[in-house]
């Protein structure tokens, strides 16, 4: 439906860096990236708000590189919402349909069917002013699906919300999304926001996408040590690898040797970088025996961080290492860990991953808003 | 006895409590002294100038001329100060360019200068070559009543694409843009979204150009002289009036002046500035 080749644009001293996407029909398309990585820059050029410098942007099969934003058919939800504050909210959503000039029975007919699925029918009078945060998110979607467009643009939708409106109304989103199946793209920065809306996200990062992929491919296999940082695995090690035949074997030094699973004819051996997400190592407090799988680590907890749903454990193993552990509310139940505390780490090859790109200098720092 | 830290919070609103009411004293004593310097000032007028000084300039057909003259060439004046300022505003506010810094500041000059020399700048230019092409194209402004209007609207329009501009830069542009996703062209989301947000700043914008067009009076007796029933304005009836010793007649100008200028500044306050 959308497909971008080699964009290049400029702004100041930041570029958006030979960008090439492609978002499939009907799909929900998370662009996903931190705070100045060019999100928004990348979608106003989607949209025909900055003229590009070099590239293609197709919109089903069109090359609408240098049409007019009003010819594209794309919808745009900009963050903060831009609502128009001298018009009302039923002139807000009208807005569209009154520029290409629909007949006025139609646009109300329209305008009070969007307001009604959004559920602000009954704010149809009161000004943008007036209105709560939710409230003004709707409207702003409303007035953006009003002109039926063939790909629906949004820019941090719910940033701006607390997270039980958040939740809410990303959950509104997605069932919108597949009773239209309108293409669309939603721009973050908030990993629970993505998962909770995405079919595939992309990760951009100063200017570049980093990776696309299914949102599990993308959190459990980074395509490098740039995106594992962005997605907050908590273990990563600069590591040198070793194929022993059926398995690579990963020296992560001060006696850390963890077994991977080999993925594929690529030759892993060398200086590599090594992942474990946190959900992905077992915790069980130290007996004389080790457990049965092919790594097995001792250490003491350090820290122990309830997050509500999940715990986070930090085990140290060796001089300095630190390893991160999430674990289900029941099962730090059963085990009642505390700092101090000696356990063994468990680690299945096939929650290894390897790759080869420029080495991580230590683990990961505490994330602060991971729900992993 | 330690007192703690932290006291509790006393169940009154910031405006309500002892200092919240002194702070707010302090700060409307300001007012207060501002206010009633203006209304003694005016008072003090208004003992000397007595009834039948009133009487005289609303009869006087002199004076009765400078006021339609007033009127029409500040209005003149906030009309075409408008129509330059508002896409000065706009272009200054949203698009930069080489030298956009320095155009800026050109522009802010005429805030700067004494109005006196604009009038003076004006009479020389016009001895120019370029001037004196004007003038024989037939644009004579040079002890003309069309010069009124140019020395007003140099002298004034700064003001108001100076206020029409801080309007449009807090516009947030994202907003035209969305307008324009939505079938507008760049025209349209100007005319259709920015203008009609940017109403209380041109309001502003024309209020401030009355006034200073209104008021002005030095660079007029120099470009286009204080010649009764053709280029007398009310400031100049002041000052013709004072010059020759007519003193409570002045001062009975100054107080219709002062009387249309606030009924003005009301009206288009109410009207203009009005909340949706």
């Amino acid at each position: 439906m959308i497909r971008i080749e080699q964009l290049q644009f400029a702004v100041g001293s930041f570029a958006l860096r030979k960008i090439s996407l492609h978002v499939r029909p009907g799909e929900y398309f998370v662009l996903l990236g931190p705070t100045g990585s060019g999100k928004t820059l990348l979608i106003e050029c989607l949209c025909g708000l900055n003229r590009i410098r070099s590239g293609r942007i197709h919109i089903d099969g069109v090359d609408v590189t240098r049409y007019e934003p009003r010819n594209r058919g794309i919808g745009y939800l900009p963050q903060d919402y831009a609502l128009f504050p001298h018009r009302t909210v039923r002139q807000n959503v009208g807005f569209g349909l009154a520029s290409r000039r629909s007949d006025p029975t139609t646009i109300r007919r329209e305008v009070d069917r969007l307001m009604e699925q959004v559920g602000v029918g009954h704010l149809a009078n009161r000004y943008p002013e007036r209105l709560s945060g939710g409230e003004k998110q709707r409207v702003a979607l409303a007035r953006a699906l009003a002109i039926r467009p063939q790909v629906l643009v949004l820019d941090e939708p719910v940033s701006a919300l607390d997270e039980q409106t958040r939740d809410e109304l990303c959950r509104q989103l997605k069932q919108l999304q597949l009773g239209t199946r309108t293409t669309t793209v939603h721009v973050c920065h908030n990993f629970a926001e993505m998962l909770s809306v995405a079919d595939r996200v992309g990760i951009i990062q100063q200017g570049g996408i980093l990776q696309v992929g299914a949102p599990a491919d993308v959190l459990q296999r980074p395509a490098g040590t740039q995106v594992a940082r962005f997605v907050q695995v908590g273990n990563l090690f600069a590591a040198r690898a070793r194929d022993v035949g059926g398995w690579v074997e990963v020296d992560c030094r001060q006696g850390i040797v963890l077994r991977a699973a080999k993925r594929g004819a690529a030759d892993l051996s060398g200086q590599v970088t090594v992942m474990v997400r946190p959900e992905n190592v077992r915790l069980t407090p130290a007996t004389p025996e080790k457990p049965p799988e092919a790594t097995a680590l001792e250490g003491s907890v350090s820290a122990v961080v309830d997050l509500g749903p999940l715990v986070r454990v930090r085990v140290c193993c060796g001089e300095g290492v630190q390893w991160l552990a999430s674990l289900g509310k029941r099962e730090y139940q059963d085990h009642r860990l505390a700092a101090g505390d000696r356990v063994h780490l468990s680690i299945d090859p096939s929650d290894v991953h390897i790759m080869k790109d420029e080495p991580a200098t230590g683990p990961e720092k505490e994330p602060r808003n991971s729900r992993n | 006895m330690n007192r703690p830290l932290f006291s509790e919070p006393r169940a009154t609103s910031p405006e309500t409590g002892l200092h919240g009411r002194l702070f707010a004293a302090s700060m409307l004593a300001f007012v207060a002294l501002f206010v009633f310097t203006l209304l003694a000032i005016f008072a003090a007028d208004v003992s000397y100038a007595g009834r039948q000084a009133m009487g005289e300039v609303l009869r006087s057909p002199e004076i009765r001329a400078a006021l339609k003259l007033s009127l029409w060439t500040t209005g003149v004046t906030v009309v075409l100060g408008l129509l330059f300022a508002v896409p000065m505003g706009y272009a200054l506010s949203r698009y930069r360019f080489p030298g956009h810094a320095l155009v800026d500041s050109i522009v802010d000059l005429p805030i700067i200068l004494p109005p006196l020399v604009v009038g003076l700048s004006l009479l020389v230019f016009f001895q120019t070559s370029a001037g004196n092409w004007i003038e024989e194209a037939g644009l004579k402004f040079v002890f003309q009543r069309k010069g009124i209007i140019l020395c007003q609207w140099l002298v004034s329009a700064s003001f108001g694409i100076r206020a029409i501009k801080l309007t449009f830069d807090g516009i947030d542009p994202r907003i035209e843009h969305v307008a324009m996703t939505l079938g507008c062209t760049r025209a349209g989301a100007f005319f259709r979204v920015a203008l009609p947000m940017a109403r209380r700043g041109i309001v502003v914008g024309g209020i401030l150009i009355w006034t200073r067009a209104f008021g002005i009076f030095g660079p007029l007796m120099v470009f286009v002289g204080a010649v009764r029933f053709r280029t007398e304005v009310l400031p100049t009836t002041v000052y013709l009036e004072q010059s020759v010793g007519r003193i409570e007649v002045a001062l009975a100008v100054t107080i219709l002046m002062l009387v249309l200028a606030a009924m003005a500044l009301v009206a288009v306050r109410t009207l203009g500035l009005r909340q949706q």
